[in-house]
């Protein structure tokens, strides 16, 4: 009896067939593994060197994701004026936009964009790695609602330190570091005009460099806001900072009203001003930069506190989704991508990219060695000041309100006829304040 | 065929020839005009996009605008910036070709040269502008320093801001009205300030008698031009000023900027860019009207 067992008529091609065959199945896996194949994404937002080096990891995304990336750029009033225009009229141009910080509270409040929870909150849409909550609160807050409602993720971070250029000017004068507006008049006031240098430097958007001072005093640009949006533009308070600030930049360069913050940051760089106070992305080139001429005389540390707060300015920009955008997965493939912890560590550690917003990223030991210059810890400043608008009052909350730019425009005029002396800063404020609520009033603001 | 049977077919043919770019200029032109007038009868504004077709208040804006302090100084900085402007141009534009009316190899490249301003982009020349006017790499700085001279930094200064761009816009487009009148120079004949000389004149008396009269409806011409050109004077004030200090420098359009494109007032900036419109053409027709009647009387 031919006992022919079933195996042993298994032949090696045999194998080999059903190997291939076997093969054949996954085909269709792999196709569902790029579910948006041949969507083409279209996003926008302003020219920013976060998108000009994102664009260098675009074709990976497009590689496993199937989609492909049309990211348009343009100059930031341009694209401010541009996606304002496309969502207020409700268009669906765009997958993805640039939530950017000045608008964020408006286009939050009319409904112009997505809710991104129904994202996050869907194991399947995003992994439980991507954390939204690693994002740094405070880099959060413009871009949610009343309910808590979460409508964009911060991409760049923006926290006010104090950058000092000459602190061998300033051993010699026997200065010490200003910790408060008292002490950072004095400073200012010594150091002006000493070999060629000017105490202090600045640029013309006063309306981001004068409200902490105002705050520092007491005083705020709205009463409560985002609640209430009366202007207090001519309170005691206010006008004190008003003049504060007016007083200090008697110790700036020739035609600092009119300065570009490149300008003011080329003064620091240079060395020919001392003090220069704003974003932490504009003071740290002179530790970081290979332009700056003053490495060794410089630090960066906190800007000085006021009497009553110690509000130092931060904002951020986030990415979000349009109400009517086409794609809206899509989309959130890219922000999940774009935002991910793995993008912006390589963005930290290939190009020195350092105003991410993930709190895991900016306390890691890798972004602390490559931001730690002369023992001065460059990330725990800027996080400490990006954390502080989340922490108790959201003292940052004036500036996202969408009555803010007409508020912003004429403090920006009033500061200017303080500062030139045109009027006495109680008579300028006064007039703005008027101005202020006509300007609101006339754009339909219930005050 | 008949005569008026070819009169209409040649009316025809031009109306069809014209069509297509009459159309366009429609298109390109009084449509966006059309557009912005329907636009300022409404309270418009980005945030709000049912506002774009609310017309229950249609006056509100042209309403508001007497009682806007700084639409009312705009109003004001624009008529000093254009009667100065408009004053230095048409007199230094006349002088230099006055100046350089004579034929000479050397004097038709200086002629080249001092048209440079003009062909350049408004933005390039707000740009050289702007380096000129800042105090720590302006050569003009420089050279103040070595003449132990301390000058104001004149963009920042509320004494000098307003003459600041008055002194750019003159250098931009000096080269136009001396253009202008080099052309007007040149048909004048020989023949009569030669008599003027021989009849024992001086060279006062042959530009005062001879040569002014003959020039004199290119200086309006030019002029007219300006003042209409110099309500544009736009990239040298956000460059150089932003309107400041204060709102010194702030001329119409760019307060109408300003209320479109950083507060968003869409609705009340039209209702500004209508009023600015109307008052150009009010000028154009007045200076056109001007003319005409100086030409009935000669």
């Amino acid at each position: 009896m031919k006992n022919t067992s079933r195996t042993s008529s298994i032949t090696r091609r045999t194998l080999l067939k059903a190997s291939a065959a076997l093969a054949a199945f996954p085909a269709p896996l792999i196709a569902q593994t790029k579910p948006f194949a041949g969507i083409t994404l279209h996003g926008a937002s302003f020219q920013h060197r976060f998108f000009t080096l994102l664009q260098k990891y675009i074709p990976e995304f497009e590689e496993s994701s199937g989609m492909k990336v049309d990211l348009q750029l343009s100059a930031f009033p341009v694209y401010n004026q541009q996606a304002n225009l496309e969502l207020s009229s409700g268009g669906s141009a765009y997958d993805f936009v640039n939530v950017t910080f000045i608008l964020a509270a408006r286009w939050v409040a009319a409904g112009l964009l997505t809710d991104l929870d129904e994202f996050t909150s869907d194991p399947n849409l995003t992994p439980a790695e991507w954390n939204p909550k690693d994002f740094v609160d405070g880099a959060q807050v413009p871009y949610r609602d009343a309910k808590g409602a979460t409508y964009g993720y911060s991409w760049e971070g923006g926290a006010m330190l104090m950058g000092l250029s000459r602190m061998d000017l300033m051993e010699k004068k026997g200065l010490k570091i200003p910790k408060t507006f008292a002490e950072l008049q004095q400073v200012c006031a010594e150091i002006n005009g000493t070999d060629g240098v000017a105490g202090i430097t600045s640029f013309q958007l006063h309306h981001w460099n004068l409200p902490p001072y105002i705050q520092g005093f007491g005083g705020n640009i709205f009463r409560k806001p985002p609640g209430d949006i009366m202007p207090t533009l001519n309170t005691p308070e206010t006008i004190q900072g008003i003049e504060f600030y007016a007083n200090l930049l008697k110790s700036a360069p020739r035609g600092v009203l009119t300065y570009t913050e490149d300008q003011a940051r080329q003064s620091l760089l240079t060395g020919r001003a001392n003090i220069f106070i704003h974003s932490s992305s504009w003071v740290t080139p002179i530790l970081l930069s290979e332009e700056s001429k003053v490495k060794d005389t410089s630090r960066v540390v906190r800007s000085p506190a006021g009497p009553v707060h110690d509000y130092p300015a931060s904002n951020s920009q986030g990415l979000g989704i349009p109400k009517n955008a086409k794609n809206k997965k899509a989309a959130w493939e890219f922000i999940k991508w774009a935002l991910s912890p793995d993008i912006s560590m390589r963005l930290v550690k290939e190009h020195g990219h350092s105003s991410v917003c993930r709190r895991s990223i900016i306390t890691s030991e890798a972004y602390r060695k490559l931001n730690t210059v002369n023992g001065q810890d460059l990330g725990a400043m800027y996080l400490e000041v990006l954390e502080l608008p989340a922490k108790g009052e959201n003292y940052m909350a004036y500036r996202t309100v969408k009555e803010f730019p007409i508020v912003g425009d004429v403090l920006n005029k009033a500061f200017e006829q303080v500062a030139t002396g045109q009027l006495p800063a109680k008579d300028a404020m006064n007039a703005a304040q008027d101005q202020a609520i006509a300007a609101l009033r006339r754009a339909g603001t219930q005050l | 065929m008949s005569e008026s049977g070819i009169d209409g077919e040649r009316r025809r043919f031009i109306a069809f020839a014209l069509a297509p770019s009459l159309i366009v200029l429609f298109a390109v032109a009084v449509l966006p005009a059309i557009y912005l007038v329907v636009t300022s009868l409404t309270p418009f504004q980005l945030t709000n996009p049912g506002s774009a077709i609310d017309f229950s208040a249609p006056l509100r804006n042209y309403r508001l605008l007497p009682g806007d302090p700084r639409f009312v100084n705009s109003l004001i900085v624009q008529a000093k910036l254009s009667c100065w402007s408009v004053l230095f141009q048409v007199l230094l534009g006349m002088l230099l070709a006055l100046l350089l009316n004579v034929p000479s190899r050397f004097v038709e490249f200086a002629r080249t040269f001092f048209l440079i301003p003009m062909v350049l982009p408004p933005i390039v020349v707000a740009v050289i502008w702007k380096l000129i006017y800042t105090p720590d790499i302006s050569p003009l700085y420089y050279a103040a320093q070595a003449l132990h001279v301390t000058m104001p930094a004149l963009t920042s200064s509320v004494d000098f801001a307003l003459t600041s761009i008055v002194i750019a816009d003159t250098w931009e487009w000096l080269p136009f009205t001396f253009l202008m009148v080099l052309a007007a120079l040149q048909t004048i004949p020989d023949e009569y300030s030669e008599a003027a000389l021989v009849d024992g004149a001086s060279r006062l008396q042959i530009f005062w008698y001879v040569t002014l009269p003959f020039i004199t409806p290119i200086l309006v011409i030019s002029g007219m031009f300006r003042l209409i050109d110099s309500v544009k004077a736009f990239p040298l004030i956000f460059l150089l000023t932003s309107g400041g200090p204060g709102t010194v420098t702030e001329v119409t359009n760019y307060y109408a900027y300003l209320l479109a494109f950083d507060t968003n007032e869409i609705g009340y900036s039209s209702a500004v860019t209508v009023v600015m419109l109307l008052l150009v053409c009010g000028i154009s027709l007045g200076l056109v009207w001007m003319g005409r009647r100086r030409e009935a009387m000669a």
